[in-house]
Protein backbone atom coordinates (compact mmCIF):
# COMPACT_ATOMS: atom_id res chain seq x y z
CA UNK A 1 0.00 0.00 0.00
CA UNK A 2 2.80 2.42 0.61
CA UNK A 3 4.47 1.42 -2.60
CA UNK A 4 0.43 2.54 -4.37
CA UNK A 5 0.82 5.86 -2.14
CA UNK A 6 4.06 6.73 -3.01
CA UNK A 7 3.09 6.05 -6.84
CA UNK A 8 -0.11 7.93 -6.49
CA UNK A 9 1.63 10.94 -4.76
CA UNK A 10 4.90 10.94 -7.43
CA UNK A 11 1.83 11.15 -9.97
CA UNK A 12 0.09 13.86 -8.29
CA UNK A 13 3.85 15.63 -8.01
CA UNK A 14 4.26 15.41 -11.70
CA UNK A 15 0.61 16.57 -12.66
CA UNK A 16 1.37 19.80 -10.40
CA UNK A 17 4.55 20.19 -11.95
CA UNK A 18 3.08 20.03 -15.63
CA UNK A 19 0.29 22.15 -14.44
CA UNK A 20 2.97 24.90 -12.82
CA UNK A 21 4.71 24.75 -16.09
CA UNK A 22 1.26 25.00 -18.46
CA UNK A 23 0.42 27.97 -16.06
CA UNK A 24 3.50 28.84 -16.74
CA UNK A 25 3.95 29.25 -20.65
CA UNK A 26 0.93 30.58 -20.55
CA UNK A 27 1.99 33.66 -18.54
CA UNK A 28 4.69 34.44 -20.58
CA UNK A 29 2.39 34.00 -23.74
CA UNK A 30 0.09 37.05 -21.89
CA UNK A 31 2.73 38.98 -21.01
CA UNK A 32 4.16 38.86 -24.78
CA UNK A 33 0.58 39.85 -25.70
CA UNK A 34 0.44 42.70 -23.19
CA UNK A 35 3.65 44.46 -25.04
CA UNK A 36 1.27 43.74 -27.92
CA UNK A 37 2.45 40.72 -29.28
CA UNK A 38 -0.49 39.71 -31.59
CA UNK A 39 1.27 36.19 -32.51
CA UNK A 40 1.37 35.27 -28.91
CA UNK A 41 -2.42 36.36 -28.36
CA UNK A 42 -3.26 33.74 -31.52
CA UNK A 43 -1.75 31.30 -29.17
CA UNK A 44 -4.01 32.08 -25.93
CA UNK A 45 -6.84 32.34 -28.96
CA UNK A 46 -5.84 28.19 -30.39
CA UNK A 47 -6.10 27.18 -26.39
CA UNK A 48 -8.87 28.98 -25.64
CA UNK A 49 -11.12 29.01 -28.88
CA UNK A 50 -12.99 25.91 -28.35
CA UNK A 51 -14.05 26.19 -24.77
CA UNK A 52 -15.62 29.78 -25.68
CA UNK A 53 -17.25 29.08 -28.26
CA UNK A 54 -18.48 25.93 -26.95
CA UNK A 55 -20.04 28.24 -24.05
CA UNK A 56 -21.03 30.95 -26.84
CA UNK A 57 -22.90 28.31 -28.49
CA UNK A 58 -24.93 26.99 -25.82
CA UNK A 59 -26.07 30.46 -24.44
CA UNK A 60 -26.95 31.77 -27.64
CA UNK A 61 -28.23 28.04 -29.57
CA UNK A 62 -27.23 30.24 -32.60
CA UNK A 63 -23.96 28.80 -34.32
CA UNK A 64 -23.28 32.04 -36.52
CA UNK A 65 -23.99 34.61 -33.89
CA UNK A 66 -21.86 31.93 -31.35
CA UNK A 67 -19.30 32.85 -33.72
CA UNK A 68 -19.63 36.56 -33.72
CA UNK A 69 -19.74 36.18 -30.01
CA UNK A 70 -16.11 34.08 -29.76
CA UNK A 71 -14.65 36.74 -31.80
CA UNK A 72 -16.15 39.66 -29.50
CA UNK A 73 -14.78 38.07 -26.42
CA UNK A 74 -11.00 38.04 -28.06
CA UNK A 75 -11.54 41.20 -28.85
CA UNK A 76 -11.99 42.71 -25.53
CA UNK A 77 -10.22 40.30 -24.06
CA UNK A 78 -7.56 41.68 -26.05
CA UNK A 79 -8.31 45.39 -24.84
CA UNK A 80 -8.52 44.16 -21.39
CA UNK A 81 -5.77 42.36 -21.25
CA UNK A 82 -3.57 45.13 -19.35
CA UNK A 83 -5.79 43.84 -16.33
CA UNK A 84 -4.94 40.30 -16.52
CA UNK A 85 -2.32 39.68 -13.58
CA UNK A 86 -2.25 35.74 -13.68
CA UNK A 87 -4.25 35.05 -10.58
CA UNK A 88 -5.81 32.59 -12.45
CA UNK A 89 -5.93 30.98 -15.32
CA UNK A 90 -6.42 32.65 -18.79
CA UNK A 91 -9.80 30.73 -19.20
CA UNK A 92 -11.00 31.62 -16.19
CA UNK A 93 -10.03 35.03 -16.73
CA UNK A 94 -12.33 34.56 -19.95
CA UNK A 95 -14.83 32.94 -18.22
CA UNK A 96 -16.99 36.07 -17.17
CA UNK A 97 -15.92 38.46 -19.70
CA UNK A 98 -17.61 35.27 -22.24
CA UNK A 99 -20.99 35.41 -20.31
CA UNK A 100 -20.95 39.44 -20.09
CA UNK A 101 -20.58 39.12 -24.29
CA UNK A 102 -23.19 36.71 -24.56
CA UNK A 103 -25.55 38.39 -22.53
CA UNK A 104 -25.42 41.84 -24.93
CA UNK A 105 -26.34 39.48 -27.39
CA UNK A 106 -29.48 40.64 -28.45
CA UNK A 107 -27.16 44.09 -29.69
CA UNK A 108 -24.90 41.76 -31.30
CA UNK A 109 -27.75 40.11 -33.08
CA UNK A 110 -28.73 42.87 -34.47
CA UNK A 111 -25.03 43.58 -36.39
CA UNK A 112 -24.86 40.30 -37.08
CA UNK A 113 -28.33 40.32 -39.23
CA UNK A 114 -27.14 43.27 -40.95
CA UNK A 115 -24.45 41.52 -42.58
CA UNK A 116 -25.84 38.35 -43.26
CA UNK A 117 -27.59 40.34 -46.39
CA UNK A 118 -24.44 41.63 -47.22
CA UNK A 119 -22.24 37.85 -47.17
CA UNK A 120 -21.27 36.47 -50.39
CA UNK A 121 -21.85 32.83 -48.39
CA UNK A 122 -25.09 32.72 -46.71
CA UNK A 123 -25.06 29.31 -46.46
CA UNK A 124 -22.47 29.26 -43.52
CA UNK A 125 -24.43 30.75 -41.78
CA UNK A 126 -26.45 27.77 -41.56
CA UNK A 127 -23.85 25.33 -41.04
CA UNK A 128 -24.33 24.18 -37.06
CA UNK A 129 -20.57 23.64 -35.32
CA UNK A 130 -19.57 20.26 -34.69
CA UNK A 131 -22.06 19.07 -32.56
CA UNK A 132 -21.99 15.73 -30.11
CA UNK A 133 -23.24 12.59 -31.69
CA UNK A 134 -27.34 12.02 -31.49
CA UNK A 135 -26.37 9.21 -28.74
CA UNK A 136 -24.51 11.89 -26.73
CA UNK A 137 -27.50 14.27 -26.35
CA UNK A 138 -28.30 15.87 -29.80
CA UNK A 139 -31.95 16.24 -28.63
CA UNK A 140 -30.92 17.57 -25.09
CA UNK A 141 -29.04 20.16 -27.48
CA UNK A 142 -32.29 21.13 -29.23
CA UNK A 143 -34.59 21.33 -26.48
CA UNK A 144 -31.87 23.40 -24.49
CA UNK A 145 -31.59 25.76 -27.48
CA UNK A 146 -35.45 25.99 -26.83
CA UNK A 147 -35.21 27.03 -23.38
CA UNK A 148 -36.22 30.81 -22.51
CA UNK A 149 -32.92 32.75 -21.93
CA UNK A 150 -32.47 33.37 -18.32
CA UNK A 151 -33.64 29.58 -17.56
CA UNK A 152 -30.87 28.70 -20.17
CA UNK A 153 -28.31 30.57 -18.74
CA UNK A 154 -28.52 28.92 -15.65
CA UNK A 155 -29.18 25.69 -16.80
CA UNK A 156 -26.43 25.41 -18.85
CA UNK A 157 -23.51 27.07 -16.27
CA UNK A 158 -24.96 24.45 -13.83
CA UNK A 159 -25.85 21.35 -15.07
CA UNK A 160 -23.29 21.45 -18.14
CA UNK A 161 -20.78 23.72 -16.67
CA UNK A 162 -21.01 22.63 -13.16
CA UNK A 163 -21.17 25.91 -11.75
CA UNK A 164 -23.03 26.43 -8.03
CA UNK A 165 -25.72 28.46 -7.76
CA UNK A 166 -23.48 30.93 -5.53
CA UNK A 167 -20.96 31.07 -8.91
CA UNK A 168 -23.53 31.16 -11.48
CA UNK A 169 -25.37 34.27 -9.29
CA UNK A 170 -22.25 36.18 -9.10
CA UNK A 171 -21.59 35.41 -12.76
CA UNK A 172 -25.10 36.94 -13.69
CA UNK A 173 -25.75 39.48 -11.35
CA UNK A 174 -28.75 37.65 -10.07
CA UNK A 175 -29.59 36.09 -6.40
CA UNK A 176 -28.80 32.61 -5.40
CA UNK A 177 -32.51 31.80 -4.83
CA UNK A 178 -33.20 32.92 -8.43
CA UNK A 179 -30.36 30.94 -10.15
CA UNK A 180 -32.04 28.00 -8.50
CA UNK A 181 -35.27 28.83 -9.41
CA UNK A 182 -34.31 29.59 -13.31
CA UNK A 183 -32.83 25.76 -12.89
CA UNK A 184 -35.40 24.01 -12.02
CA UNK A 185 -37.73 25.68 -14.16
CA UNK A 186 -35.50 24.85 -17.32
CA UNK A 187 -35.34 20.76 -15.95
CA UNK A 188 -38.72 20.54 -16.02
CA UNK A 189 -39.39 22.25 -19.43
CA UNK A 190 -36.56 20.10 -20.45
CA UNK A 191 -38.17 17.06 -18.42
CA UNK A 192 -41.37 17.90 -20.45
CA UNK A 193 -39.70 18.17 -23.73
CA UNK A 194 -37.73 14.12 -23.88
CA UNK A 195 -40.50 12.86 -22.55
CA UNK A 196 -42.72 14.48 -25.45
CA UNK B 1 -45.40 12.99 1.58
CA UNK B 2 -47.48 13.51 -1.55
CA UNK B 3 -46.79 13.04 -4.95
CA UNK B 4 -47.08 16.91 -5.69
CA UNK B 5 -44.79 17.92 -2.60
CA UNK B 6 -42.15 15.09 -3.37
CA UNK B 7 -42.40 17.03 -7.03
CA UNK B 8 -41.61 19.59 -5.87
CA UNK B 9 -38.23 18.34 -3.89
CA UNK B 10 -36.81 16.23 -6.38
CA UNK B 11 -34.50 18.59 -7.79
CA UNK B 12 -32.65 19.75 -4.39
CA UNK B 13 -32.82 15.59 -3.85
CA UNK B 14 -30.93 14.64 -6.65
CA UNK B 15 -28.95 17.35 -6.27
CA UNK B 16 -27.76 16.33 -2.60
CA UNK B 17 -29.50 19.43 -0.92
CA UNK B 18 -31.95 17.42 1.25
CA UNK B 19 -31.05 16.37 4.52
CA UNK B 20 -32.31 14.62 7.74
CA UNK B 21 -35.92 14.32 7.98
CA UNK B 22 -37.13 15.85 4.28
CA UNK B 23 -34.14 13.20 2.83
CA UNK B 24 -35.90 10.63 4.76
CA UNK B 25 -39.35 11.62 3.45
CA UNK B 26 -38.66 11.83 0.12
CA UNK B 27 -36.61 8.50 0.26
CA UNK B 28 -39.92 6.67 1.81
CA UNK B 29 -41.99 8.23 -0.69
CA UNK B 30 -39.85 6.93 -3.97
CA UNK B 31 -40.07 3.54 -2.33
CA UNK B 32 -43.81 3.20 -2.48
CA UNK B 33 -44.45 5.57 -5.65
CA UNK B 34 -43.17 4.04 -8.82
CA UNK B 35 -44.52 6.98 -11.07
CA UNK B 36 -42.29 9.40 -8.66
CA UNK B 37 -39.43 6.95 -9.05
CA UNK B 38 -39.40 7.14 -12.55
CA UNK B 39 -39.69 11.63 -12.89
CA UNK B 40 -36.42 10.90 -10.58
CA UNK B 41 -34.65 8.30 -13.06
CA UNK B 42 -35.80 10.81 -15.95
CA UNK B 43 -34.21 13.50 -14.08
CA UNK B 44 -31.32 11.98 -13.33
CA UNK B 45 -31.16 10.46 -16.99
CA UNK B 46 -31.74 14.06 -18.38
CA UNK B 47 -29.09 15.51 -15.88
CA UNK B 48 -26.18 12.72 -16.85
CA UNK B 49 -26.83 13.61 -20.05
CA UNK B 50 -26.55 17.23 -20.06
CA UNK B 51 -23.20 16.48 -17.94
CA UNK B 52 -21.93 14.13 -20.48
CA UNK B 53 -22.17 17.44 -23.03
CA UNK B 54 -19.26 18.27 -24.49
CA UNK B 55 -17.53 21.94 -22.87
CA UNK B 56 -15.52 22.61 -25.77
CA UNK B 57 -17.21 22.87 -29.25
CA UNK B 58 -14.88 23.46 -32.18
CA UNK B 59 -16.10 26.87 -34.57
CA UNK B 60 -17.12 25.73 -37.74
CA UNK B 61 -13.97 27.98 -39.60
CA UNK B 62 -11.45 29.61 -38.53
CA UNK B 63 -12.40 33.00 -36.61
CA UNK B 64 -8.85 34.31 -35.96
CA UNK B 65 -8.28 36.20 -38.81
CA UNK B 66 -11.66 37.88 -38.10
CA UNK B 67 -10.16 38.80 -34.70
CA UNK B 68 -6.59 39.78 -36.05
CA UNK B 69 -8.32 42.15 -38.67
CA UNK B 70 -10.40 43.76 -35.57
CA UNK B 71 -7.77 44.30 -33.24
CA UNK B 72 -5.35 46.02 -36.19
CA UNK B 73 -7.94 48.21 -36.87
CA UNK B 74 -8.54 49.03 -33.72
CA UNK B 75 -4.90 49.68 -33.03
CA UNK B 76 -4.43 51.86 -35.85
CA UNK B 77 -7.53 53.79 -34.52
CA UNK B 78 -6.34 53.88 -31.58
CA UNK B 79 -2.51 55.34 -32.44
CA UNK B 80 -4.53 58.00 -34.38
CA UNK B 81 -6.27 58.71 -31.25
CA UNK B 82 -3.24 58.97 -29.04
CA UNK B 83 -1.61 61.28 -31.53
CA UNK B 84 -4.73 63.58 -32.38
CA UNK B 85 -5.50 63.69 -28.33
CA UNK B 86 -3.10 66.71 -28.16
CA UNK B 87 -4.15 68.13 -30.85
CA UNK B 88 -7.72 68.18 -29.54
CA UNK B 89 -6.22 69.62 -26.35
CA UNK B 90 -4.00 72.26 -27.99
CA UNK B 91 -6.93 72.93 -29.82
CA UNK B 92 -8.49 73.75 -26.61
CA UNK B 93 -5.79 75.45 -25.33
CA UNK B 94 -6.08 77.90 -28.47
CA UNK B 95 -9.42 78.28 -27.73
CA UNK B 96 -8.88 79.58 -24.34
CA UNK B 97 -5.77 81.97 -25.12
CA UNK B 98 -8.09 83.42 -28.01
CA UNK B 99 -10.78 84.02 -25.26
CA UNK B 100 -8.09 85.67 -22.99
CA UNK B 101 -7.17 87.70 -25.81
CA UNK B 102 -10.11 88.99 -26.82
CA UNK B 103 -11.36 89.88 -23.05
CA UNK B 104 -7.74 92.08 -23.34
CA UNK B 105 -9.09 93.87 -26.40
CA UNK B 106 -12.68 93.09 -26.46
CA UNK B 107 -15.74 94.20 -23.52
CA UNK B 108 -15.37 92.86 -20.89
CA UNK B 109 -18.92 91.83 -20.47
CA UNK B 110 -19.90 87.66 -20.53
CA UNK B 111 -20.32 86.77 -24.14
CA UNK B 112 -21.56 83.68 -25.62
CA UNK B 113 -19.56 81.55 -28.42
CA UNK B 114 -21.74 80.54 -31.42
CA UNK B 115 -22.32 76.72 -31.17
CA UNK B 116 -21.47 74.36 -34.13
CA UNK B 117 -25.11 73.65 -35.50
CA UNK B 118 -26.73 70.44 -34.70
CA UNK B 119 -25.26 68.76 -37.22
CA UNK B 120 -22.16 67.12 -36.70
CA UNK B 121 -19.04 69.47 -37.74
CA UNK B 122 -18.34 67.44 -40.77
CA UNK B 123 -18.06 71.10 -42.71
CA UNK B 124 -15.66 73.88 -43.28
CA UNK B 125 -15.65 76.96 -41.51
CA UNK B 126 -16.24 80.39 -42.27
CA UNK B 127 -13.52 82.30 -43.76
CA UNK B 128 -11.37 84.58 -41.36
CA UNK B 129 -10.16 88.00 -41.42
CA UNK B 130 -6.19 88.16 -41.36
CA UNK B 131 -4.30 91.21 -41.68
CA UNK B 132 -1.01 89.58 -42.88
CA UNK B 133 -1.44 89.07 -46.26
CA UNK B 134 0.89 85.79 -46.43
CA UNK B 135 -0.65 84.60 -43.44
CA UNK B 136 -4.16 85.44 -44.84
CA UNK B 137 -3.00 83.46 -48.35
CA UNK B 138 -1.76 80.28 -45.69
CA UNK B 139 -4.74 80.47 -44.04
CA UNK B 140 -7.31 80.10 -47.38
CA UNK B 141 -5.27 77.42 -48.49
CA UNK B 142 -5.71 75.14 -45.69
CA UNK B 143 -9.29 76.50 -45.71
CA UNK B 144 -9.29 75.18 -49.10
CA UNK B 145 -7.37 71.99 -48.00
CA UNK B 146 -9.81 71.19 -45.27
CA UNK B 147 -12.75 71.47 -47.68
CA UNK B 148 -12.00 69.07 -50.16
CA UNK B 149 -10.55 66.57 -47.16
CA UNK B 150 -14.12 67.16 -45.71
CA UNK B 151 -15.30 65.73 -48.70
CA UNK B 152 -13.53 63.27 -49.12
CA UNK B 153 -14.35 62.36 -45.50
CA UNK B 154 -17.94 62.56 -46.32
CA UNK B 155 -17.48 59.97 -49.04
CA UNK B 156 -16.03 57.66 -46.87
CA UNK B 157 -18.92 58.27 -43.93
CA UNK B 158 -20.23 54.53 -44.51
CA UNK B 159 -16.78 52.56 -43.74
CA UNK B 160 -15.81 54.48 -40.73
CA UNK B 161 -16.78 52.68 -37.80
CA UNK B 162 -19.55 54.89 -35.73
CA UNK B 163 -17.93 55.21 -32.84
CA UNK B 164 -14.86 56.66 -34.55
CA UNK B 165 -16.90 58.77 -36.57
CA UNK B 166 -18.56 60.31 -33.66
CA UNK B 167 -14.91 60.76 -31.83
CA UNK B 168 -13.42 62.27 -35.24
CA UNK B 169 -16.41 64.76 -35.30
CA UNK B 170 -16.52 65.83 -32.18
CA UNK B 171 -12.79 66.75 -32.35
CA UNK B 172 -13.06 68.54 -35.04
CA UNK B 173 -16.00 70.85 -33.24
CA UNK B 174 -13.25 71.22 -30.47
CA UNK B 175 -10.58 72.64 -33.68
CA UNK B 176 -13.62 74.33 -35.40
CA UNK B 177 -14.69 76.13 -32.17
CA UNK B 178 -10.68 77.37 -31.41
CA UNK B 179 -10.75 78.48 -35.42
CA UNK B 180 -13.89 80.55 -34.73
CA UNK B 181 -12.51 81.88 -31.53
CA UNK B 182 -9.75 82.84 -32.87
CA UNK B 183 -11.50 84.60 -35.88
CA UNK B 184 -13.55 86.66 -33.45
CA UNK B 185 -10.73 87.62 -31.71
CA UNK B 186 -8.90 88.69 -35.45
CA UNK B 187 -11.95 91.27 -36.12
CA UNK B 188 -11.11 93.01 -32.90
CA UNK B 189 -7.49 92.58 -33.41
CA UNK B 190 -6.60 92.00 -36.85
CA UNK B 191 -2.66 92.99 -36.21
CA UNK B 192 -2.05 90.85 -33.46
CA UNK B 193 0.82 88.54 -34.38
CA UNK B 194 0.45 85.83 -31.92
CA UNK B 195 -3.86 85.59 -33.36
CA UNK B 196 -2.97 85.66 -37.04
CA UNK B 197 0.07 82.51 -36.25
CA UNK B 198 -2.64 81.15 -34.06
CA UNK B 199 -5.24 80.96 -36.86
CA UNK B 200 -2.73 79.08 -39.65
CA UNK B 201 -1.58 76.94 -37.14
CA UNK B 202 -5.03 75.57 -35.78
CA UNK B 203 -5.76 75.62 -39.70
CA UNK B 204 -2.75 73.52 -39.89
CA UNK B 205 -3.84 70.82 -37.35
CA UNK B 206 -7.11 70.17 -39.11
CA UNK B 207 -5.65 69.31 -42.31
CA UNK B 208 -3.18 67.39 -40.61
CA UNK B 209 -5.63 65.32 -39.07
CA UNK B 210 -8.00 65.18 -41.92
CA UNK B 211 -5.64 64.06 -44.19
CA UNK B 212 -4.68 61.21 -41.57
CA UNK B 213 -8.18 60.31 -41.12
CA UNK B 214 -9.40 60.39 -44.67
CA UNK B 215 -5.65 57.67 -45.49
CA UNK B 216 -7.41 55.36 -42.59
CA UNK B 217 -10.42 55.33 -43.61
CA UNK B 218 -9.24 54.48 -46.97
CA UNK B 219 -7.44 51.79 -45.53
CA UNK B 220 -9.88 50.16 -44.65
Amino acid sequence: MEGLAGVASGDARVLMSEDHDRRAAEMRLVRAAQQGDLLAFERLYRDNERKVFGLCFRLSSDPALAEELTQEVFVRAWRKLSSFRGESAFSSWLYPLTLNVARSERRSRGRRDARIVATEDPERLERTPRTPAPEAGFDLEKAIAALPKGARAVFVLHDVEGRTHEEIAALLTIAPGTSKAQLFRARRLLREALVS
Amino acid sequence: MTCHELDERLDDWVDGALAGAEAQAVESHLAGCASCRERERQLRQLLAHAAALPRSLAPPRDLWPGIAERIERGSAWSALWTSWHPLALAAAVVLGLAALLWNDVGPTAVRTVAMPSASPSLRPVADTAVADPVLAAAAREYEAAATALLQALQRRRGVLPPEDLARVEANLEVIDRALEEVRQALVKDPASPELNRMLVATHRKKVDVLRRVVRLSTAL
